[in-house]
Order: C-alpha cells, then sequence, then structure tokens
C-alpha cells in the first residue's frame, strides 16, 4: 500500500452482523454427525479413518486440514442417516459426511474443532447441475435454494478464540477476506452446545456469534 | 520523462519488464517507453505499450564497456532505467559502484547483503530462512543433509533455478547440469518447506521505502510461479523492520522477498530479489503502483493514481502483433536430432554470469579457489583395516575385508542395545543377512548377540551353520518359504507374514505341526508410502481383513509386529514419523483384535552414519513411544539392516589406463566396475588411496571421470572425482562403505 496513504481494508466488524434471510430455510438443520452401529464393523471404521489421519498428517503441523479425505471420498450424494461402517464403504461423501469425520479427525489431533454450517453463493447453472445430480441417486436436495446452497465445514480453533473454517470438502481453508461472488461465503453458524453464555469466536477479523447464523 | 526498461522475456517463467511498462503507463501515460532486450526472442519487446524497443547484442556478444557508456549517457541524458533481470543489475551495480540518480537499482554492498541462500540482510524481519547447505562440502555431507531432510530438497542455483532432487542420482545430474549452465560449483541445496506461498513486493529510493504490499499466491504453474494472487497490505511487524533494513541497505530499485508460510503461520524467507517481481502489475490491477511510485520518489514528478482494485489478479494469454521492425527469427535446427528448441535464457543470462565470474563482479567461475570441496573423513578403524593389507600381494578388483571397522561397528550396536533395554522392555539388534551373506559377519553378529533375520529358509540354514541356534532365528519376507522343505523343525523365534495369503498359510503350518514359532506376526505397510512389501492398511477394507485374519492366529502363540522401510531412502525424520504412524496402527489392532502385541520388529536401510555416529536420545525416546502405545511389548527387535554391513568391506582398485587434456587427468580407466559397485548411483562412496608416504587420503570432489571397465556406457565408478597428481596405471584406488548391498548385489560380468 502507500505508506502516506494506506486504507484499512480488513474488515474489523465489532458487532455482529445482520442474518440474511437467506438462512431461513436451513434454522432448524442440526449438524451432521456419523452414528455408530455399537458393534465390531463400525469400531472398525471409525478406527481406521483415524490411524489413516495420522499417517497421512505425518510430520505436518496438526492444523493441517485433512484434504486427504475429500481426495478418497470425493464430494457427492449421500443417504442419511449414515453409519461409520457405510460412511468407509461409499464412493462419494457429501459435505455433512466429510465434515463430521473432519471433526473427528481434528479432535483426535488434539485440535478444538466445531461444526459449522455455511451459506454460499453460487449460480443457477451450478445448483441445477447439483440438483439433477442428487436427483439420479434419488438423494434429497434441501441444501439447494436457488442460487445459493447450504454446506458444511469445520471451525477449528487456532488460538484462543480465533478460528479457521475448513472447507473439509473442498480442502481448503475459507478464506476470510470474502468480497461476494461465485463461491462466496453469506452465513455461517457455528455450533457449540457446551457454550453457555452467548459468546463470539473470531475469524480473520471478524466477530462470529456461536450457535446463530452470522452474515459475512 | 524517458524511462528503460529491460528483462521482457514472457516465457513461462517471465521477467517482470513487461508488468513494469504497463505499470508505467498507467501510472505515467505520456512518459516513453523503452524495452530493453539482449534477444529478439524474447517476445515481450513486442508488447504495443513500448514507445520504443532498444535491442542489444546477446551477453555472449556484447561489449560490456560499451553498453555501459551507452546506459551512463543515457542517464545523464535525464532517462530513468529499471532493471528486470538480477544479473544485470549487479553489472550495473559494478558500472555504477557510487550509483546513478537516475539508476533504479540496488547497490553493490546491497545486492552483497541479499546474496541467498542466507540473504543476511534478513535479520530483524519475522521470518526464518529454511536449513541450507552450500555444494562445496564433501558429497558424503551432501547426502546426509538429503537424509536429514527426507530427500525433500531443492538443488538451487546461485541466481536463478531450483530442482527438486528426490534421489543421489537425481542430484548429481542436477548438479552438474546447473554448475555447467551458470559456470560455478557455488550451488546449494535446501530444505523444502511445505505451505503457501506469498511475497511481499517493495520499492524504495535511496534507502527510503516507498511502498510495498503482500502478495499471496493463489494459483501456480507447475513450475510453481505465481498465476493468480491476492494483494494486501504489509502488517506492521514486517513493515517496521523492512524500513529499516531497506535504510540501512540504501536501497534502490525495486525488490521482492518471496516466502513460504507453514501450517503453523511461520514464514520462511526463501531469497529477496533485487527487482520487482513478474507479479508487478497484479498489484497495479489491485491498486498498488509501485513503478510508478519509484518513479515519483526519484524525480518529483507526480504520478497517476490506480483505480483501487479487489485485491485479486489473475493471468491468461494474449497474443499480440509482431513488431514490424523485429520480425521473428527462424527456429534454429535441432540439435542431432534432439526435441524441441528450448526458450529458457534467450538474452544469454548464463554466459553474462559467465563474464562476470572473469570480471570479479560475481564469485565463482574460474576465480573459485577449489571445485573439490571438502575431503570426506572416514573412521581410523578404516585406514587402520587399510594399513593392515598389502595389497602388491591383492589381485584386484578385490574386496576387502575392514575387521576392525566391522568389529567396532558390531560393539556400538550391542552396546545401544543394550542401553535401550529396560526392565520392560529388551531390545535386541537382529542382523539381515541379506544385507551381506559373508559368514565372518554372520559370525559377528552371533558374537555380539544378535539374532539372525533371513529372508529365505537358505539364509536360517546358513546362520544355523555359522552356529545361531534356532530360537535365534527370524524368518521375514514375501519368498520367505523359498525353498521348499527346508523349514527348520525346531521352534524358531519369530514368523512375519507379508500378506492375507501368507498369513493364512502360516497359520496352516502352525496348526500342522509343520511350522514352530514363539512369535507369529505381521509385517504392516502404513499408508502414504509406497512399497510392495507388507499388509496394506490404505483401504478399509484391508485393514478390516487383517483384523479378522489375525483372530485367526493359534492362541499359544505370541503375537508381533514387523515394520521396515529404508531410512536411506525415505530420510530420518520421515523414518521416524513411519514408526510413530505404525505405533498408531499397532494400537488399533491391539484394540480390535483383542490380541497384545508382545514383539516389535524394526527396522530396515539405516545408513550407518544415522545409526552409529548419532546422539541416541530418538532412539531412547521411540523406546519410550512405544511402551507407553503399547504396555506388553517385551521385546523390540531393531534391524539397522546395511548400517552393520556396509562399512564392513571395501572394494580395491586398479587404475588401467588414465587421459590428461591440458596437464590434467580427465579420465581413468579402472579394473572395477558397477558390477561390484551397483549401489554407486544411489550413494557416494569414500574413496581413498596411498600417497607416495604410505599414507591413506581420501579424494574429493574434481573433475575426472573413473570408468569401469566394463563396455557399458553407464559404467562410471565415480562422475567427478579429484586424482592425485601423477596417478597413474597400477595405483591403487579403494572404495570404502561397499560391504552392504554392493557386496550382496554385485554380480559377475564381462569375467569370461
Amino acid at each position: 500500500m502507500y505508506l502516506a496513504e494506506v486504507e484499512t481494508r480488513a474488515v474489523q466488524a465489532t458487532e455482529v452482523p445482520e442474518v440474511t434471510s437467506c438462512t431461513a430455510k436451513w434454522d432448524s438443520w442440526p449438524a451432521s454427525t456419523i452414528s455408530h452401529h455399537g458393534q465390531a464393523c463400525c469400531e472398525i471404521a471409525r478406527e481406521w479413518m483415524l490411524a489413516n489421519d495420522f499417517s497421512q498428517l505425518g510430520d505436518a503441523a496438526a492444523l493441517t486440514g485433512p484434504r486427504w479425505l475429500p481426495k478418497k471420498y470425493p464430494w457427492g450424494p449421500s443417504p442419511w442417516p449414515m453409519h461409520w461402517c457405510e460412511a468407509v464403504g461409499r464412493k462419494k461423501l457429501d459435505c455433512g459426511a466429510h465434515q463430521a469425520i473432519s471433526q473427528e479427525l481434528f479432535t483426535a489431533r488434539g485440535v478444538q474443532s466445531r461444526p459449522a454450517q455455511f451459506v454460499q453463493q453460487f449460480s443457477e447453472d451450478a445448483t441445477r447441475h447439483w440438483g439433477h445430480k442428487w436427483g439420479e441417486d434419488q438423494v434429497p436436495a434441501g441444501w439447494i435454494d436457488g442460487d445459493v446452497i447450504y454446506h458444511e465445514g469445520c471451525a477449528v480453533t487456532v488460538d484462543g478464540d480465533e478460528v479457521k473454517l475448513w472447507d473439509a470438502s473442498a480442502g481448503w481453508w475459507i478464506d476470510p477476506q470474502q468480497s461476494g461472488g461465485y463461491g462466496a461465503l453469506l452465513n455461517v453458524r457455528i455450533f457449540d452446545p457446551s457454550a453457555e453464555a452467548p459468546q463470539s469466536l473470531s475469524w480473520g477479523g471478524r466477530q462470529l456469534a456461536v450457535n446463530r447464523w452470522n452474515a459475512v | 520523462m524517458k524511462i528503460y526498461v529491460s528483462g521482457l522475456y514472457s516465457g513461462g517463467n517471465p521477467q517482470p519488464g513487461v508488468g513494469i511498462t504497463r505499470s508505467l503507463r498507467q501510472g505515467y501515460p505520456d512518459a516513453t517507453l523503452v524495452g530493453v532486450e539482449y534477444s529478439n526472442r524474447s517476445s515481450g519487446i513486442h508488447w504495443p505499450q513500448l514507445d520504443e524497443v532498444w535491442l542489444q547484442r546477446p551477453w555472449d556478444e556484447l561489449n560490456l564497456s560499451a553498453h555501459g557508456d551507452a546506459i551512463r549517457a543515457l542517464l545523464d541524458g535525464g532517462a530513468l532505467w529499471i532493471s528486470g533481470s538480477d544479473l544485470e543489475s549487479m553489472w550495473l551495480a559494478s558500472v555504477f559502484p557510487e550509483g546513478h540518480a537516475n539508476l533504479l537499482t540496488p547497490n553493490a554492498a546491497a545486492l552483497a547483503r541479499i546474496t541467498k541462500p542466507q540473504v543476511e540482510a534478513h535479520e530483524g524481519l519475522p521470518v526464518q530462512i529454511p536449513p541450507y547447505i552450500p555444494t562445496d562440502r564433501s558429497d558424503w555431507d551432501l547426502h546426509a543433509f538429503c537424509r536429514k531432510h527426507d530427500w525433500r530438497v531443492w538443488l538451487k542455483g546461485p541466481y536463478y533455478d531450483a530442482v527438486r532432487t528426490r534421489s543421489w542420482d537425481s542430484f548429481e545430474a542436477v548438479r552438474n547440469a546447473l554448475a555447467k549452465v551458470w559456470n560455478t560449483e557455488r550451488l546449494f541445496l535446501q530444505s523444502h518447506v511445505t505451505g503457501y506461498e506469498e511475497s511481499v513486493m517493495l520499492c524504495a529510493y535511496e534507502g527510503e521505502l516507498l511502498g510495498c504490499v503482500r502478495m499471496r499466491k493463489r494459483e501456480i504453474t507447475e513450475e510453481g510461479k505465481t498465476w493468480a494472487g491476492d494483494v494486501s497490505e504489509v502488517d506492521e511487524a514486517f513493515l517496521t523492520p523492512l524500513r529499516r533494513i531497506i535504510h540501512e541497505l540504501n536501497w534502490t530499485g525495486g525488490g521482492e522477498l518471496e516466502m513460504v508460510r507453514d501450517a503453523d503461520g511461520k514464514l520462511w524467507l526463501l531469497e529477496m530479489n533485487p527487482r520487482f517481481p513478474a507479479w508487478v502489475h497484479g498489484a497495479t490491477i489491485a491498486g498498488v503502483n509501485l513503478p510508478a511510485l519509484l518513479v515519483e520518489g526519484a524525480t518529483g514528478v507526480a504520478a497517476q493514481r490506480p483505480e483501487p482494485g479487489r485485491g485479486e489478479f489473475t493471468r491468461v494469454v494474449v497474443e499480440v502483433p509482431v513488431r514490424s521492425e523485429f520480425p521473428l527469427p527462424p527456429l534454429p535446427e535441432h540439435l542431432g536430432g534432439g526435441a524441441g528448441h528450448s526458450l529458457k535464457h534467450p538474452s544469454g543470462l548464463p554466459a553474462l554470469a559467465e563474464r562476470l565470474h572473469k570480471l570479479n563482479v560475481l564469485d565463482g567461475g574460474d576465480n573459485e579457489s577449489s571445485s573439490g570441496g571438502d575431503a570426506p573423513t572416514v573412521p581410523n578403524t578404516m585406514v587402520e583395516d587399510l594399513l593392515a593389507q598389502d595389497f602388491n600381494r591383492i589381485e584386484t578388483p578385490a574386496w576387502v575385508f575392514m575387521e576392525s571397522t566391522a568389529v567396532d561397528t558390531f560393539k556400538r550396536a550391542a552396546a545401544m542395545a543394550h542401553t535401550l533395554s529396560t526392565n520392560q522392555t529388551r531390545v535386541t539388534n537382529a542382523y539381515s543377512i541379506k544385507t551381506n551373506p559373508d559368514a565372518r559377519l554372520i559370525k559377528l553378529a552371533l558374537d555380539s548377540g544378535f539374532m539372525a533375520e533371513g529372508i529365505s529358509l537358505l539364509e536360517l540354514h546358513k546362520a544355523l551353520k555359522v552356529g545361531f541356534r534356532p530360537d535365534q532365528l527370524i524368518l521375514n519376507g514375501p519368498g520367505k518359504w523359498w525353498p521348499e522343505g527346508m523349514i527348520p523343525k525346531e521352534q524358531i523365534h519369530a514368523v512375519f507374514c507379508d500378506s492375507a495369503p501368507d498369513l493364512k498359510k502360516t497359520v496352516a503350518a502352525l496348526k500342522s505341526g509343520e511350522l514352530k514359532a514363539k512369535i507369529v506376526g505381521v509385517r504392516i505397510r502404513t499408508p502414504h508410502i509406497p512399497s510392495r512389501f507388507g499388509i496394506a492398511l490404505d483401504t478399509p477394507e484391508t485393514f478390516k481383513s487383517l483384523v479378522e485374519s489375525i483372530a485367526t492366529l493359534p492362541e499359544d502363540t505370541g503375537f508381533g509386529v514387523h515394520f521396515h522401510m529404508a531410512s536411506s531412502n525415505i530420510g530420518v525424520k520421515a523414518w521416524w514419523r513411519l514408526f510413530d504412524s505404525m505405533l498408531r496402527w499397532c494400537q488399533s489392532l491391539e484394540r480390535l483384535t483383542g490380541r497384545t502385541i508382545e514383539v516389535l520388529d524394526i527396522g530396515g536401510g539405516w545408513f550407518p552414519d544415522d545409526w552409529h555416529n548419532v546422539d541416541h536420545s530418538d532412539f531412547a525416546k521411540a523406546v519410550k513411544r512405544a511402551q507407553a502405545a503399547l504396555p506388553n511389548v517385551g521385546q523390540i527387535i531393531s534391524e539397522p539392516g546395511k548400517a552393520m554391513a556396509q562399512p564392513t568391506m571395501a572394494l580395491a582398485m586398479r587404475v588401467l589406463e588414465t587421459q590428461e587434456e591440458d596437464g590434467e587427468i580427465t579420465e581413468a580407466v579402472v579394473d572395477a566396475s558397477i558390477a561390484e559397485l551397483p549401489m554407486y548411483f544411489h550413494y557416494p562412496h569414500r574413496v581413498l588411496t596411498q600417497d607416495r608416504g604410505g599414507d591413506w587420503k581420501t579424494l574429493k570432489r574434481g573433475k575426472s571421470q573413473l570408468m569401469g571397465r566394463l563396455c557399458m556406457e553407464h559404467d562410471v565408478v565415480a562422475a567427478n572425482i579429484e586424482l592425485p597428481e601423477g596417478t597413474r596405471a597400477g595405483d591403487v584406488l579403494v572404495f570404502c562403505d561397499a560391504g552392504g548391498y554392493d557386496r550382496s548385489m554385485s554380480y559377475v560380468f564381462g569375467r569370461g
């Protein structure tokens, strides 16, 4: 920047922004979780996921996103409810499954992670294509609403109240510098059942209230 | 206002000249912009926003003195000069040692302080320099650096070029190529840092920082070059020391700090370039026009401010018309039927480097005091072993058993196992017979308290013949039951299964009584590492199958897990990571099968120095981690692999013929060959020769090739060695470190 005329561009929001109406459709949706049969089938599957993550991580920092997961199980329609033994056998997993498994992986690494729900802007062309794809697999596509979609990921604690948002299906960290457009994050809701009082987390200079939708 | 801009190459690894031109045109619409180039193959000369093109002959032809005078005249006449080439900037700094008000490039002292890889000037910035080693060190040391950093290393040229070298043979090939291109041996190896690449671009005039931006690469080419990025301001923690450094350097011109941010957020500085980067106009698009700001700082003439942008930019491929005065030159003819016509360095920058070496502007080239680097050291025992030989009576090529070295090696390993053992867990060495089946070494292993590990029944029988008891034997590998009918009648210590069918067969042999073993286990192949051995754990299906198969093992045998990977190939840190990964899988297996793991057999392909010549705290910690993860492990079998055998034999050979050029030996033919040194391509060997006084000396790297006796093109046993003056036919050379797979995998060839 011109040193004499620096304009601060980072969003320095100190107040929680207003929620937009596009989240209404998904207000009652809980974050996804994987079920367990309580038997060896699910125990073996879950152990494989956790041990495999340990191997894949190698010497990388614990905060490294588990990108191997969507590489092995690309994003696609998934029937719900889903058990661990079913999840490992699928060719594709949707964002709910990616989120729920990644949540377990981060936790096993000793990293605090909370389920996060996103609303993202795309285009009618993109959502029409996805609608067809989900339809072909006879899986409901309630996550699509016009040109916006519901998506899930993880809010991973970096330090204290500071979090990063992991898109477990895309295999990348969502950039806090959002400027709208195709793929833009419109809203985010971070779940934290343990939060007793209203609590907020910091994401790239923004404050995000937990357990409620935040406009980005 | 007239501004000369150089560095117009616009290929896959572009120079910044076109970007600087675009930015200057935006800031100064009426300025006369002159593109400077040294090749009409550089496509940037056709960029339509250039008012003029000043095309010079390539650097190998150019009269530097006259060119310097011409530039001085331009600058004296009021023109400005912004260089887009590191080497040109270095040359200009020598032409104008006191600088010139209109020359917008850094001075010589500043350039000296940003020499990579150490970039002295970085002190105070919140960055670290990745570990590196200059290549004037011995090959022995360079190989150790590569192992230490898991072969995740880059071999870098002094000015340009960086190539990832994942193995010793690729390192040697790239070193030869870069040294030839840049006419210097002063290269360096640097550890790879995993992370996201980002840069800080700056401009300054006479030590005053005028502006800077941060750019994160958002799309990169296969060569790692920026294709898209986002631009933002530099934070204060970086800016404050940067401003001080620029002041101290009295910096003038553009500059770029190239960095990697790792997952923990730490910044690693790769290099500091004395010019604007090729993506310079991306920042202008984002609203920060540093070339214009530089000109404004130098002239006081206000530039037009760019429109504030979104902070993001990307590249596209654009075709432009060719200037009529510079028609495209013909493509040169293929050289000897070769493919392609490289456009890399069309202006002859390597030739400029060579000329600057000769002019002492740059270190290197003929000015280098020595190209051989350090001579590697050898243990005293090796010299003692060689002194004990009468080479006049030895017919070469010959394997020399380094007895005192071998005794010392086994003694150290035995002491280490003893030290690492605890009341809870006994650490036992095992000698891998395949690394060298010489009976003297097997006996030494027996006498040093080792067990014997074989990959075939023949190997087990050899161990028995030397004196091992059956309960000291371990059977391993994918073909362990070969040849048929040789399974020992008595109980052996352990068998490890290499596959699911192998496990099934082993269980059947145990149940029928054909096989008796105290421990039966599995060799596991952890995910993410390519290997043909062991039971793969990379799919949930194979893991489930393994869990179910382990349940079929007889309850009256103990259960163990074997893990084996060559640390010399994957690197030392990577091996320890795999060890921890293996422990994690073992915990899962215990939990899911209900079987406790009593024996861990770990090892594989350690380079001797990584095993014997290091602080053993890593090993001690590993034992503790194993005990914590698997409380029932009573024995850890440690297999150092070639770390035991490699130092114990050397290969002696005689010079058959020498060839000289300009009084130096360029080639020598020896009576040994790659048939006796099949591992020559995989790691360096320390070579010794006896001087006229009878002392054994290690040879440095040099310019002579040692060619084997075979009529095979690739039979070169040393590609770059410094033979002592006066070397002649009949002289003996000894290649140490040949007692491992060199010995056991040597083959008979060319002997009639």
